[in-house]
């Protein structure tokens, strides 16, 4: 009896499987397809990310205009290639050319190549400066600031306010992100006159820093340059306040994703550490204010960062398909090139010539905890700032 | 010179961690015959089950003999329940029945804890930098690893001087003879799986202030382990633990020479091990 | 001519080929037909392997990178034509698998595993250390698809969804038959026997390695093209490719379709991926279920899906409890 019905529930749940799909096939209105990691490791940024696009929604009342919009949400399960495929089906079986999302580098760059095949549009917040390097397409959009920015507006203001601070090691991800940011890191560092005194390597798999933190401490550098993300971030920055670098060398993080983190981390271990973020709560911008009072409203949640970056995202969308009085993508494409508006992190525009989002980049630094206001108020913004490549450096040579 | 005496000193202290979770990993095997790919999932349990323990205002130092006996009741649950089952199968069909399970536990865990790395504070007595001149070294770390070198002699005189222990060294060469002499081989294999899931667990507890909490640690520490006792010899516990060292050794000294062959080099003397030494450097199955 | 009508390669090439045909009506998705075909073509290589052979290999999701990897190479670097990058994957997947199988082989049962657990890992660590070769964590960008011409001629349209299914759905036909034909031989005989009883094949005089080897060549090779018709389907040789993740799923896919029988590679390949689809719609959480299936699976109905229905057809014809699902040849 078991078997039977064990076989009865595998084949009825692969129809249901199937049919379901049917189901879907209404169009309200316009579609966006927002692709997204709902399981696996990215989990949580999918979370996140959802949320800040919801926001996006309701606080147009799910339209564009005139327009009523309807959001389809694909579940990427943190895997590039399933993402595609997935991709791949809402355009044949639903006829989706409208997309945002993916918070995975190579999902988004095969995402924005598929949706350039179709003429739609695409917008992202990744982080491969390919996007709108040398990857750059009439289809795709982005609104992170790339590695250029981030270490522009970390380093430089940084080293102002730190002129004795002249020996700098860092410690980098042996991949494409970490070599573009340690080549920006480089040419800052040659710029202002700092020593590099070091450089470590270590692959996207290690958890265990003591050994590059020990060896970065035998350099005696002034400040620690971390250009590492997410998780090995953290461990990161947990090991080396473990091993006492804290107090004698000034650490600063190049790329962080925000809130979360310093939640994870806890405000004794990011008390004067420095970090480069690409939004933070206490933004005190007319766009900023009215994002944060939604997430409370909505969710009684400060946003963070993923949230912030996917509501901007779906937001640009948006205001492109209502500038366009309709859903066909040549139109939103051009009515979003050149588009000044008043995002969250102020006045951004969408330049014309790469699709980049010049947005700000901040610095911030950790309070102590006695300092903290409320329990999100973990730092100081210290400065913001956009810093672009420039059309004739950039790698993006589109039309 | 010192950054390398340092690096050392990481190492071993790594290893006595992967030591925990490879030694109850080389008891199952041994003795049971038990493949268990979801042993690193008792290792994530100890971290959760400790973090939980903080949270619910214990003190680090309660969680760290509290955690490992609910795992090891956990562990208990399981073997009656689902893994006794499977002793007579293939090892082919545990590998797959315990990823399942492996699989099942990681995703409760996050929806217990989320998705999000959580971090674990070291007790209060132990957050303090031990200064060698100008490197410093977390005095967690030297607890870690003298609590663990402790435990290792603890369970090396167990194993060898106590009854059980010669039980469990009997059963792992010839399980129908300790069932000849009286045991109930059932309780014994059981108390086993219960033990070895215990180790884990405080390993896991150990490891949480230095990683933190998250739900993909069991994956990480499997590799390790299994590598371990594959290396050191299954069934061999001296040989898991000469194993461990080494492994954490590698990864520590190779972070100074050459960052990314670290892993590339313990998987390759895995199977350079496997392939010429196959009962491990100290085996002798 | 009458045998192989009424052979049981014909009966494989009946019975394929009316679920290849049904498979998009069912589904409804041209595109997630297109990765059941695709997982079942490397799935078919690890039924070969764990099924027919009794050899647990964690290394096919390796070996399915590695034919994206090549394909995807071919196709920007050369712009290689559709044969060319299919023949060339299948070549990459068979060498490199045979390399693994010819050193894993050496040990049995938990240390067979092991070896191939941890080639699987080196072959990771390798994609992430030549990122000018596999384009690190951001994947082999841009692999268009070949057109399927003859000369002037087009043979297939395979730039539509629709198109490359029905190449990648002919191709697995092919493929299949091949195998069919390969386990309906005197080599395959030889492979159950060592599945059986490896002392005793020996015995009878065989050199079990070399068959072996070559059942590992061969799975590897059909991974290889499974991840050659990935690549080209999704325009990215990735780098979760060569994860163990993927030679979990592999393998999961194999256990639950039935991993002795050959139907069972498009079974548990269509099962899960549409299963995980629909799943992943209503529950971020559903590697859980999953997990739960693997274990039922495993503990009653080690034929898996197949050899579940299998067993109910039986049981249902002649009244009587069926027959164990497992061994023989089907």
């Amino acid at each position: 009896m078991k078997r039977r019905k064990f076989l009865g529930a595998a084949g009825s749940s692969v129809a249901v499987a199937c049919y379901s799909q049917w189901l879907h096939a209404q169009t309200n209105g316009v579609l966006i397809v927002d692709v997204l990691p709902f399981s696996g490791p990215l989990a949580g940024i999918g979370r996140l990310s959802d949320m800040g696009a919801k926001i996006a929604l309701s606080e147009r009342q799910q339209r564009a205009g005139s327009l009523q919009v309807e959001r389809m949400v694909l579940d990427s399960e943190g895997n590039p290639a399933r993402a595609v495929r997935k991709v791949i089906e809402a355009m044949e079986q639903r006829k989706a050319v409208l997309f945002t999302g993916e918070v995975i580098s190579a999902a988004a760059l095969s995402i924005s190549k598929e949706v350039a095949k179709v003429g739609g549009v695409y917008i992202t917040a990744v982080g491969a400066d390919e996007v709108t390097g040398a990857d750059c397409s009439t289809s795709t959009f982005r609104y992170s600031v790339p590695t250029f920015g981030a270490i522009e507006q970390t380093v430089r203001p940084l080293a102002k306010a730190m002129p004795q601070a002249k020996r700098w090691y860092t410690i980098t991800p042996q991949v494409v992100f970490g070599e573009g940011m340690l080549a920006n890191a480089k040419r800052v560092f040659q710029e202002l006159g700092i020593e590099h005194v070091g450089n470590t390597y270590h692959s996207l798999q290690d958890r265990e820093f003591s050994g590059f933190l020990t060896n970065a401490s035998a350099a005696r550098p002034d400040v620690l340059l971390l250009l590492n993300y997410a998780g090995q971030l953290q461990a990161c920055i947990r090991q080396a306040a473990n091993f006492g670098l804290k107090g004698r060398v000034t650490l600063l993080a190049a790329w962080t994703t925000g809130l979360y983190e310093y939640h994870a981390l806890g405000a004794d271990l990011m008390e004067g550490v420095y970090t480069g973020a690409q939004y933070w709560h206490t933004l005190d911008t007319p766009g900023n204010r009215n994002f944060v009072k939604q997430s409370a409203v909505m969710f009684k949640e400060t946003p963070d960062h993923s949230m912030a970056l996917a509501y901007s995202c779906t937001r640009l969308l948006l205001d492109g398909i209502e500038r366009a009085k309709g859903a066909d993508p040549a139109a939103i494409i051009r009515s979003l090139e050149g588009y000044k508006y008043e995002g969250v992190t102020g006045e951004e525009e969408v330049r014309a010539f790469d699709h980049q989002v010049m947005k700000a980049y901040y610095l911030l630094k950790g309070k102590s905890k006695s300092q903290m206001k409320d329990k999100d108020d973990f730092v100081d913004v210290v400065s913001g700032g956009k810093s672009f490549v420039d059309e004739k450096s950039s790698l993006c040579k589109r039309q | 010179m010192t950054v390398y005496l340092f690096q050392a000193l990481n190492g071993v202290g790594l290893g006595m961690i992967y030591f925990l979770i490879a030694a109850g990993l080389s008891i199952v095997f041994g003795l049971l015959h038990f493949v268990n790919f979801a042993h690193g999932a008792f290792y994530m349990l100890g971290a959760y089950f400790c973090l939980q323990a903080l949270r619910m205002g214990l003190d680090f130092w309660t969680a760290l003999w509290l955690v490992p006996l609910v795992v090891g009741g956990l562990a208990l649950l399981l073997e009656r329940v689902l893994v006794r089952r499977t002793y007579r199968m293939a090892h082919m069909y545990q590998i797959l029945i315990t990823l399942g399970l492996g699989l099942v536990i990681q995703e409760i865990c996050i929806i217990v804890w989320g998705t999000e790395a959580l971090n674990v504070s070291p007790p209060e007595s132990l957050s303090s930098v031990v200064f060698f001149g100008d490197f410093g070294y977390p005095s967690y770390r030297l607890f870690v690893i003298s609590l663990a070198t402790m435990l290792t002699f603890v369970l090396w005189l167990a194993l060898e001087k106590t009854r059980l222990g010669a039980l469990l060294r009997a059963g792992s060469q010839s399980v129908e003879m300790v069932a000849l002499l009286g045991v109930n081989v059932s309780v014994l294999f059981a108390f086993a799986f219960a033990f070895s899931a215990g180790l884990a667990a405080v390993g896991g507890v150990l490891a949480a202030p230095l990683r933190g909490a998250e739900p993909f640690m069991a994956q990480e520490a499997l590799s390790i382990a299994f590598v371990a006792v594959v290396i050191g010899g299954m069934g061999r516990y001296s040989g898991a633990l000469v194993a461990s060292i080494l492994i954490g050794l590698t990864q520590s000294l190779m972070s100074s020479l050459w960052p990314m062959g670290a892993n590339l080099m313990i998987f390759a003397a895995a199977a350079a091990i496997l392939v010429f030494r196959p009962n491990g450097l100290m085996g002798r199955v | 001519m009458n045998h192989i009508l009424n052979g049981p390669v014909t009966r494989v090439a009946l019975c394929s080929g009316l679920a290849l045909v049904l498979l998009p009506l069912v589904t409804g998705s041209a595109s997630m037909s297109i990765e059941i075909v695709v997982f079942a073509t490397a799935v078919l290589g690890a039924n070969l392997l764990l099924g027919f052979t009794g050899l647990m290999s964690f290394a096919q999701g390796a070996f399915f990178g590695v034919g994206a990897y090549v394909a995807g190479l071919l196709r920007v670097e050369v712009d290689a034509g559709m044969l060319a990058v299919i023949v060339a994957s299948g070549l990459a997947g068979a060498v490199a698998s045979a390399v693994v199988g010819w050193i894993s082989i050496r040990r049995q049962g938990i240390y067979f595993v092991m070896l191939t657990l941890a080639f699987a890992q080196l072959f990771y660590f390798l994609a992430y250390a030549f990122p000018g070769i596999t384009g690190g964590e951001n994947g082999l960008q841009g692999v268009s698809r070949p057109s399927l011409a003859l000369g002037p001629f087009e043979i297939a349209p395979v730039t539509s969804n629709t198109g490359y299914y029905i190449f990648a759905a002919s191709l697995f036909l092919i493929l299949s038959m091949a195998v069919a034909r390969v386990i309906h031989s005197p080599f395959g005989q030889v492979l159950l026997a060592i599945r059986e009883n490896e002392r005793r094949a020996s015995a009878t005089g065989y050199d079990v390695r070399v068959f072996k080897i070559i059942a590992f060549a061969i799975a590897g090779a059909l991974a290889g093209i499974a991840g050659a018709l990935q690549a080209m389907f999704v325009g990215l040789a990735s780098i979760s490719n060569v994860e163990i993740l993927m030679s979990q799923e592999i393998l999961m896919m194999s256990i639950i379709g039935g991993a002795n029988s050959l139907a069972g590679a498009l079974v548990g390949s269509g099962f899960v991926v549409a299963v995980s689809s629909v799943l992943s719609t209503w529950w971020p959480r559903w590697l859980l279920l999953l997990g739960l299936i693997l274990m039922v699976v495993v503990l009653y109905f080690p034929g898996g899906l197949v050899g579940a229905a299998r067993s109910l057809v039986a049981r249902l014809k002649s009244g009587r409890p069926a027959p164990s699902s497992k061994g023989g040849l089907r």
